[in-house]
């Protein structure tokens, strides 16, 4: 039998296609895949005028990324790690996060686009044996008022390297002027069925480029919700 | 034309050992080493109780699927800090059993995260004319290679130089750039070599004929391709693992006197070659120099409870997991081409298409994840 070129082509491309499909389902998996697991509370800081003014974040880290993170940084070596010998830690962590957001995406009724947040006012790293935590203030460019309309605060990482989930126990704090008739609550996680393709869909391709958004179906919400009057 | 792709490789090579933790502009300004005691001290508060996050949830099945493997990674991880710990406190025979039993199932799942090489060594496997038992080899010499690169940089930077958490990160965060730009390399390397194979087959039979007996011994008008006996061929000699040095590959071949008829799939030895210790090396190479994330937590976890030893075992005890799992991975691609093999039935056309679109499609694709994993370390470091 004789190969002939159109016959080749046609096939060539099929498999070609195989060969690709096969690689692909190989590295589907690969993007449930944490390596850091960070334990979330969250403060909600309302202003006088009742509207929001911050986000303080406090982040608890496993074991394993706190011996990482922590290691060589005992500098006076009396085995006690202070906030001042953390201090460089917590400088990289807050500047880096920088350009992630700050893992924090606050959303202003339906739209899409996350608020715009300033640089962290403070920040520092304690640790207490096994584990650190890193405590930021995040203020809103603008502050936000929630009665015209619900606000929501995710927090994920979209690349999902790193798993955030609120604490069992006090995962949420109001502090300040919280307007009448407005309740701070955790979103419970519901199961939504059309949400499968997506996530699968997702499975597949966001493991491969920077603008990954895998982690996002992690994302855990604190909503701010006002009854109207 | 191979040497010169070698020296391009070892080029590349040498840049990325040498290369500072600014190389690639990817990492965070490291923080100054500071030499002082090494291990770090427990610093015992027995008041403090660490929070504990509820379980994380996703949306639909596919989400609650997520859900568990990522909870299952997580009590995993923490099954290891406990038996860390274990051979501190408890009995230590037991101890270091169970730590290497989790080890190795940390690998196994662990490799199905990026980074461990089954993308690349699949490809390969597939694009050449690998067997299985060589599929194998080449996993588990990459995951000995990642292990080895993993103890190496603890040794070196915690040990030797009692650096810092941040500066490890960012070493390791460059030598994953420098795998994944050797990834991209070791992928044009190779599809190069095939498109190579490929335009001498399919140049006009005036230039074969010319090229004589020092040339491609490839004639499509004189050959009946036969794939089902070629593959035993290869299956039959794959499993020896000669050490041939095929420098000169490019003329291995089967040396076919005009009009004879040949039964061997001649013409998907000339396009991926015959078994190449160099091409091997190179993937392996490439792929190793990544240290393996969880490798370099658990080294540093167990450095900070003083048993580095146990860190060692474990890293290499999770090596043979993640090699196991890329193994498996390359087996079912393997597996996948001798499927897409049959399907042809004794179709000579039919094999060489299969070949001719795995010998490229493989290379490519190694390129392009190469490539795209590249770009993608070079964007802004994470923060943790």
């Amino acid at each position: 039998m004789q190969p002939t070129a159109p016959q080749l082509g046609i096939r060539r491309r099929q498999f070609g296609c195989l060969c690709a499909a096969v690689a692909l389902l190989a590295s589907s998996p690969a993007s449930a895949h944490p390596h850091v697991w960070a334990t979330v509370r969250s403060e909600i800081v309302f202003g006088p005028d009742h509207k929001i003014t911050e986000i303080r974040q406090t982040w608890t880290f496993d074991e394993f990324y706190t011996a990482m993170a922590i290691q060589g940084l005992d500098t006076n070596g009396d085995g006690v790690y202070s906030k001042e010998e953390l201090a460089p830690l917590a400088k990289v962590n807050v500047e880096s996060l920088h350009e992630f957001g700050y893992f924090t995406f606050v959303h202003f009724g339906d739209d899409n686009k996350p608020l715009p947040l300033d640089a962290p006012k403070d920040y520092w790293v304690t640790y207490e044996n096994p584990v650190s935590t890193l405590h930021f203030t995040l203020p809103l460019k603008t502050p936000l008022d929630p009665r015209p309309r619900p606000v929501a605060v995710d927090v994920y990482d979209p690349t999902f390297f790193v798993a955030f989930g609120f604490a069992t126990k006090d995962p949420v704090k109001v502090s300040g002027a919280l307007p009448a008739g407005c309740k701070v609550e955790l979103e419970k996680p519901d199961a939504d069925a059309a949400a499968d393709a997506k996530a699968l869909s997702e499975a597949f391709f966001s493991q491969l480029g920077p603008n990954s958004n895998f982690g996002s179906q992690f994302a855990q919400t604190v909503n701010v919700t006002c009854s109207k009057k | 034309m191979l040497a010169c792709f070698a020296l391009v490789i070892g080029i590349a090579c040498a840049a990325a050992q040498a290369a500072p933790p600014s190389a690639f502009g990817g990492a965070p300004s490291a923080s100054p080493s500071t030499p002082g005691p090494s291990a770090a001290a427990p610093n015992p508060s027995p008041a403090f109780s660490a929070p504990q996050a509820a379980p994380l949830h996703a949306p639909g099945l596919v989400g609650a699927f997520f859900s568990w493997v990522v909870d299952t990674q997580q009590t995993m991880q923490r099954e290891l800090a406990g038996g860390v710990k274990r051979l501190k406190t408890g009995n230590r025979f037991a101890a270091a059993v169970s730590l290497a039993g989790l080890s190795f199932i940390y690998g196994v799942v662990h490799a199905l995260g990026p980074g461990h090489g089954k993308t690349v060594i699949s490809s390969y496997v597939v694009a050449n004319e690998e067997t299985v038992r060589r599929g194998v080899m080449i996993s588990f010499i990459a995951a000995a290679i990642q292990a080895m690169t993993a103890v190496a940089v603890i040794s070196v930077f915690a040990i030797a130089l009692n650096a810092s958490g941040l500066t490890i990160k960012a070493w390791s965060l460059q030598l994953e750039s420098a795998s994944y730009a050797l990834i991209a390399l070791v992928g044009l390397w190779l599809l190069v070599g095939q498109l190579r194979g490929l335009w001498r087959r399919w140049r006009p039979a005036p230039a074969l004929a010319a090229a004589g007996a020092g040339g491609p011994q490839i004639d499509f008008d004189d050959h009946d391709h036969e794939h089902g006996h070629a593959h035993a061929h290869a299956f039959a000699h794959g499993g020896h693992s000669h050490d041939h040095d095929h420098d000169d590959h490019d003329h291995h071949g089967h040396h076919h006197d005009p009009g004879e008829v040949c039964h061997h799939i001649v013409d998907a030895k000339a396009v991926s070659g015959p078994m190449s210790w160099r091409k091997i090396m190179a993937v392996v190479f490439s792929v190793g120099i990544r240290p393996c994330s969880g490798a370099i937590l658990v080294l540093i976890f167990a450095l900070t409870q003083g048993l580095f030893w146990a860190g060692v075992a474990a890293t290499f005890a999770m090596a043979f997991g993640t090699a196991l799992t890329v193994a498996a991975l390359a087996t079912l691609a393997l597996g996948s081409r001798e499927l897409a093999l049959r399907l042809g039935g004794k179709s000579g056309a039919w094999a060489d298409a299969v070949w001719t679109a795995c010998a490229i499609g493989g290379a490519t694709l190694i390129l392009l994840f190469g490539a795209t994993l590249f770009a993608a370390s070079l964007g802004p470091a994470r923060p943790f």
